[in-house]
């Protein structure tokens, strides 16, 4: 009995060795920030020392109304919606279709493709968010295509004016038409737009056409800048354009490595029995797959809300706001300017019970629709 | 003869450690931008003080713009502020100063020793915090016209006096492509800083910020609103273009000097970015160009302004000293000792000749380029001086200006929308103070 005893106390004490370090680790590094978290979000800390500095208290839920009551919020709240749609609705569907082709070998040299697709993935987010950022800048190579195009749309109705105006004879009637074909816009750059025109057109007696023909184009074809990244309800299309670019990828290679584990047999016996490649997709794969789908689907989910870095290396929320998105606004209100950890806390709690509703939604899903993985 | 080896190698020791100095290690954050001209001249800064301390090690963290604020504030937060770091003088280290995290460098350094300094630079009453939490370095004007006159007069041009002679430039220059001015907003406080924080000076005056900030005053009234629509006007009229609000800080400088632009709206500090940069020889503009193509110039007269030539200015950036040193302790006069030298002749001299600020330090004289000297003249012809916006008002409300300064850019909000939010942040700071 005593043996027993003295047997059951080491193995609690052993227990406990083992255990108790890791505990503490947890306590320090997962427990301990999230309690902060939710200690500060309903304090009135006002910066300067946490601990050891001046006197803070409870407060309520000040800043969570604050949050609500904020456009901002429920700006950054929508972006980040529109992240989780086309990560569930964009990388999945598309990750799958790019992982079926690739294992039904549907095209020639798999492996290249699913390397071609994979690659975004292991570039630093960084990098790839200077790069789209580069890409869309108004000095940009877009902005010179289009820039280009518009200039020689522009030049050639210009050219196309002076040729009904008899050449390069000037008259009100061809500078009014002139001032006609660059819109309202030009007009407000002149006091007297007809005369001055006239007079600026007048100033290149003797130069070359080409000349004249090409700095009105600088002077009236508005240089194109991404202006669709300025417009709420455009502006985050570009960056989910990227998202898609550069996750699609990992989605692939998660499908593709669980279609590797379905018995190839059965696919064969269906194929056999006449099943069509979307019968195959439908009915085989798809319900082996559907806990993957799910698993992806919160990964996707956590992924899209807790996302930073990417847009805020494109665009870091703005032009004035607009791409803002959950993180950024918690990040702006706990660092810029004067930092409100209170309100940037209750921000991180809202974002994480939000997370937790979609992938409650998520799993409730794949209970009623999904297949059986064994 | 073991034990008297041993004596023998005790003794050393306690008589070594008795002579040797006491080493201290001081955690630095320095505010440096690696890419600009200076840097090299900054690093033979850091360099030198190792090489002349060697009691002292310097921990050295660098950054640059906003993250620098925010690692900053991020330390604060977490009680490890560094020994020695940099900071604004007004609400943008406003924890620093209303915290009081930094020493009182009027104690810590002494009457004799801030006697070398201009009054502007020691008067406390400059700095947020009521107290010399740190030491401007300059007195900086925040709002510069950088007109390159070359340009300009081959296009037939004088540099501008009135908002109406700059309209006029547009067409010719947009035809050839070049922008009247430029002022690149990506980052969202350039506007505010350098040019609207003037147009408020001008168009509102001091005067009725401190009416705003006592109650008595909104944003929403005319004179404010009145400011703003000066901003929506210029990109109306063509004299800056939409484009440069998605133009960040740090590629405007360049673009200007290569002639894409006849002026450019920026703070004093950003004739460092033109002169020569003594690691690579090479200037943005070359000294000559400096002395008879380029001028600075107060920004033009504005149609309705109640006071004219005014121009937004502030006590520049400075150092500090962590509050958290013992009194006394060997970290503190370590500190002081870095302090002193980092504001000594010497390094000032070097600072003043890469065109990073004119110091405050009395009697600095540097070989500088020509454009760095037009700085003092500037000075001297423009002496009527007003707020800079984010150094009075709270970040909660100066960055809803930001904001709004954008939106007025890329046209997507009036100025009346704008005021009212900017009125809206107010009141709900003002809220939360109570």
């Amino acid at each position: 009995m005593q043996t027993r005893n003295r047997i059951r106390v080491e193995e609690g004490r052993a227990y406990w060795a083992m255990v108790l370090p890791a505990f503490l680790i947890y306590l320090l590094v997962m427990a301990f920030p999230i309690v902060l978290s939710i200690v500060l979000s309903v304090s009135n800390y006002d910066g300067g020392k946490m601990f050891g500095g001046d006197a803070w208290g409870f407060a309520g839920l000040r800043s969570y109304a604050r949050v609500f009551t904020d456009p901002h919020f429920w700006n950054a709240l929508k972006n980040n919606a529109y992240i989780v749609m086309i990560s569930v609705f964009g990388q999945l569907p598309l990750g799958f279709v790019f992982a079926y082709i690739i294992y039904r070998k549907l095209v020639k040299w798999p492996g290249f493709w699913q390397g071609v697709l994979y690659v975004p993935n292991i570039i630093s987010v960084i990098v790839v968010g200077l790069l789209w950022q580069t890409i869309f800048s108004p000095n940009g190579p877009i902005a010179e295509v289009m820039n280009s195009m518009a200039r020689a749309g522009f030049q050639s109705k210009l050219e196309l004016l002076f040729t009904a105006h008899g050449g390069f004879t000037i008259t009100d009637d061809l500078v009014q038409n002139i001032l006609n074909l660059a819109g309202p816009a030009a007009s407000e750059w002149f006091t007297n737009p007809l005369p001055e025109l006239k007079e600026l057109i007048l100033s290149y007696e003797g130069a070359p056409h080409a000349e004249l023909l090409g700095d009105l184009c600088n002077l009236f074809v508005p240089k194109w800048s991404p202006e669709f990244l300025t417009k709420p309800n455009l502006a985050m299309l570009p960056i989910l354009f990227v998202i898609l670019w550069m996750y699609t990828g990992m989605y692939l290679i998660l499908f593709l490595a669980n279609m590797q584990k379905i018995d190839v047999q059965i696919i064969e016996a269906a194929r056999i029995d006449g099943a069509s490649e979307w019968q195959v997709m439908r009915f085989i794969i798809l319900p082996s797959l559907s806990g993957t789908i799910v698993n992806s689907a919160i990964l996707a989910i956590s992924g899209s809300l807790s996302s930073f870095s990417l847009i805020f290396a494109m665009t870091g929320g703005g032009p004035s706001r607009v791409t803002e998105i959950l993180s950024i606004y918690m990040f702006n209100n706990a660092f810029l300017g004067r930092p409100n950890l209170p309100l940037a806390n209750a921000i991180s709690l809202i974002m994480v019970a939000v997370s937790f509703l979609l992938i409650g939604l998520t799993k409730a899903v794949e209970k009623r629709y999904g297949g059986k993985e064994d | 003869m073991k034990r008297t080896i041993m004596a023998t190698i005790m003794i050393a020791v306690a008589v070594a450690g008795g002579f040797a100095q006491e080493k201290v290690t001081l955690n630095v954050m320095n505010y440096q931008q690696a890419d600009q001209s200076g840097y090299a001249e900054d690093v033979a800064i850091w360099e030198k003080f190792q090489k002349d301390n060697p009691a002292i090690t310097l921990n050295i963290e660098i950054l640059f713009n906003d993250p620098y604020h925010q690692k900053l504030q991020a330390y604060a937060a977490a009680g490890t502020l560094p020994d020695v770091f940099y900071v604004w003088p007004g609400a943008r280290s406003a924890v620093i100063h209303e915290k009081k995290l930094a020493k009182d460098l009027n104690q810590l350094l002494g009457a004799s020793y801030l006697k070398d300094f201009s009054a502007a630079a020691t008067n406390p009453a400059n700095q947020l915090g009521r107290y010399m939490a740190m030491l401007p370095q300059s007195y900086t004007y925040t709002s510069v016209m950088y007109v390159n006159t070359k340009l300009l007069a081959d296009n037939g041009f004088k540099p501008p006096k009135t908002y109406a002679d700059l309209k006029k430039m547009v067409p010719k220059l947009k035809a050839k492509g070049i922008a009247v001015a430029m002022l690149p907003n990506k980052d969202a406080w350039p506007m505010q800083s350098c040019l609207f924080s003037t147009v408020v000076g001008r168009m509102a005056g001091d005067a009725f910020i401190d009416s705003i900030l006592a109650g008595k005053a909104k944003f929403t009234d005319k004179p404010f609103v009145a400011s703003l629509q000066v901003i929506a006007d210029l990109y109306k009229d063509g004299i800056f273009s939409r484009e440069d609000v998605q133009v960040g800080y740090g590629e405007a400088a360049g673009m200007f000097a290569s002639g894409k632009a006849a002026i450019y709206i920026d703070g004093d500090w950003r004739v460092g970015a033109y002169i020569t940069d003594k690691a690579s020889g090479k200037a943005l503009i070359a000294p000559a160009a400096q002395d008879k193509d380029f001028a600075l110039m107060p920004f033009v007269s504005i149609p309705g302004e109640k006071n004219p030539g005014v121009l937004s200015a502030v006590a520049g950036t400075g150092w500090a000293v962590s509050g958290s040193l013992a009194t006394g302790s060997a970290k503190e006069k370590a500190a002081v000792k870095l302090i002193q030298y980092l504001y000594s002749p010497e390094v000032q001299a070097i600072r003043f000749g890469t065109g990073a600020f004119v110091p405050t330090r009395k009697g600095v004289k540097a070989a500088v380029e020509p454009l760095v000297a037009k700085v003092p003249l500037f000075y001297a012809e423009n002496a009527k001086t007003s707020y800079v916006v984010d150094g009075v008002l709270d970040p909660a409300v100066y960055n809803v200006i930001n904001d709004g300064l954008i939106a007025i850019g890329l046209g997507t909000k009036t100025p009346a929308v704008v005021a009212a939010e900017t009125q809206k942040a107010f009141e709900s700071w003002t809220a939360s103070r109570k």
